[in-house]
């Protein structure tokens, strides 16, 4: 009969095992294969800084980690924050009082459960430069039909300023199946108490002012975690951006993000090393993003009330 | 937020906001429907010139389709096996025993969270195939026993709003952790289980990293991966492609509409709690 003392430990040991092979071991191994030249064929060997210098390097120099770098940047700047307007007007729009807001509901959160092969088979089709629903669309109502995912994406406001390119498309995508976001804003709401609308709206606040001044805040926990978990993955992308340029970062690298350019020179130039390092240099960075979103947090986060 | 009745364009910007978001599926569904050549000469009539069914039965037989599923299901069924016993057996070490050390090891637990995938995927793989697991299923399935951290720390939250004075009447009665685990807990934790359950088997039916990487022989190609191969040879062929999309599609929205209120419930407590 085991003592209760040792008991827990046994109960964890699942997961302890599965620490100390695949999380442990790996992140010790990756660090030390970032200081090394490693392929695979013949054992690492150390180099020292050599792999971080040249991720510099081309960082600076707009080789093709500066390139993914600045896709990356470009794509979550730009995913994020809509996904979250969006997220907040839908939750809001759905507490309306409004016959069928189930199915509303519903019908905004099915494109998060369309798995992602499912979804870029479908925005390519919809987004074709040529036979494309989308660019049809936008011939009705005037505005310049652009290559989506063929095309090129060099600024956040393009010099056309419906010039769309291969960014874009992955940002539309992504703002597509955020409804997942939706629900979680949906229910936070349904948390406010009903007395604080009250005592809004006996000071004379308009609905405007009540969303402002009592939604708004309220939410503030909510959408800051939304945020936080909206920078990490989507610094994480990955497999929609390997299926819309079958695995290249095509056309000419406008859609290589950190995540493709890393697989690629892991498992096809077989640049363990400077895989290691990229892996390495991608969680310091999103280490201090989260680090500094949470110091932020202070200033903009209410969390008192409902939230504890 | 007025409960008042709504002004009339306010319902018609929600009305469309749905429709917005609705259309890339209906228009999905409706183009899987037409045949070849109305994709190519007249691409934006809404209704298919003639409603095509054939395009289903000819995107089954145009790739291993029905290998493809069963491959999927046996991944699902053993990564939602293996998540949900495991998982459920560390989040009851961390909630229901007390033991030296217990938090700072759950802290350790909630920081692998943060820790993206590509630190550890390289050495990670190269351990894999070290076991001798490349090129096979269970190389997806094996590492859903060891646990995962997000799962974990689900169960533990909901493992930890069981009242105590139930382990401690078990005890007086005899019973050991392992039959309070079983007898008590899992019984009272069904919905939670049931979110663990869905969630895996979700990630599973969508994972394509994983097959990406472990996987070589199209023999053993799940659905997602699969499918992929599919897009790279038939891109050409539009209807056959829409067609197996919406195929793949078609389990997560049906599995979605049984299970609307697991779903729901599942990502919005994510989402506070976390």
């Amino acid at each position: 009969m085991f003592r209760r003392a040792t008991l827990g430990p046994l109960f964890i040991s699942p997961w302890l095992v599965g620490f100390v092979l695949l999380v442990a071991f790996p992140f010790a191994a990756s660090l030390y294969w970032s200081f090394c030249h490693y392929d695979l064929l013949s054992p690492p060997r150390f180099v020292g800084l050599e792999n971080y210098r040249r991720i510099a390097q081309e960082a600076v120099t707009g080789g093709r980690f500066g390139q993914a770098l600045w896709n990356t940047g470009y794509f979550a700047l730009l995913s994020v924050p809509l996904s979250i307007f969006l997220g907040v007007t839908l939750a809001v729009m759905l507490t309306w009082k409004i016959r069928g807001q189930a199915m509303y509901r519903s019908l905004f959160f099915l494109p998060s459960v369309v798995p992602v092969v499912a979804a870029s088979v479908l925005w390519m089709w919809l987004l074709d430069p040529r036979d494309g629903i989308v660019n049809e669309s936008l011939g009705w109502l005037g505005i310049s039909q652009s290559l989506w995912f063929k095309g090129a994406t060099e600024a956040v406001v393009p010099p056309g300023w419906f010039d769309f390119g291969s960014k874009d498309a992955l940002v539309l995508m992504a703002v597509w199946a955020s409804g997942n976001m939706m629900v979680i804003y949906l229910a936070a709401i349904g948390d406010i108490p009903t007395q604080l609308y009250e005592a809004a709206e006996l000071d004379g606040a308009g609905p405007l002012r009540r969303f402002l001044h009592v939604t708004l805040p309220m939410l503030s926990p909510v959408i800051f975690f939304n945020l936080v978990m909206g920078v990490i993955q989507s610094v994480q992308a990955f497999t929609q951006v390997y299926l819309v340029s079958e695995g290249t970062g095509e056309p000419a690298g406008w859609s290589l993000m950190l995540s493709l350019h890393l697989f690629l020179a892991a498992f096809q130039d077989l640049d363990m090393g400077y895989a290691s390092a990229m892996a390495w240099l991608l969680f310091v960075v999103l280490l201090g993003a989260t680090i500094f979103l949470f110091r932020t947090a202070r200033h903009w986060v209410h969390y008192q009330g409902i939230m504890r | 937020m007025s409960r008042r009745n709504v002004h009339p364009l306010a319902h018609l910007a929600l009305m469309t906001a749905t429709a917005l978001f609705a259309f890339p599926l209906v228009w999905m569904v409706l183009s899987s429907l037409k045949p070849a050549n109305q994709l190519t000469e007249d691409p934006y009539a809404f209704w298919p010139t003639r409603w095509q069914w054939s395009n289903y039965p000819q995107a089954l037989s145009s790739l291993p389709y029905l290998r493809y599923l069963r491959n999927s299901l046996i991944l699902c069924t053993g990564s939602v096996i293996g998540s949900v016993t495991s998982c459920a057996v560390v989040a009851y070490g961390f909630s229901r025993l007390r033991w030296r050390g217990r938090d700072a090891v759950f802290g350790v637990l909630i920081a692998t969270m943060l820790l993206p995938w590509h630190v550890t995927m390289i050495p990670r793989f190269l351990l894999l195939r070290e076991l001798g697991l490349y090129n096979s299923l269970a190389a997806l399935i094996v590492p859903t026993f060891l646990g995962d951290a997000f799962f974990i720390f689900l169960l533990r939250q909901f493992f930890l709003t069981i009242p105590d004075e139930l382990s401690e009447a078990a005890r007086l009665d005899g019973l050991g952790e392992w039959g309070i685990f079983t007898r008590i807990i899992v019984p009272l934790s069904k919905p939670a289980l049931a979110t663990v359950a869905l969630f895996q088997f979700i990630a599973s039916w969508n994972d394509f990293n994983g097959p990406l990487l472990y996987l070589s022989d199209p023999q053993k190609f799940p659905l997602a991966y699969g499918l992929e191969q599919f897009v790279s040879s038939y891109s050409d062929q539009t209807h056959l492609l829409l067609a197996a999309a919406v195929m793949f599609t078609l389990p997560m929205v049906v599995l979605f509409l049984l299970a609307q209120q697991t779903f729901l419930k599942g990502i919005a407590t994510t989402g506070i709690k976390g």
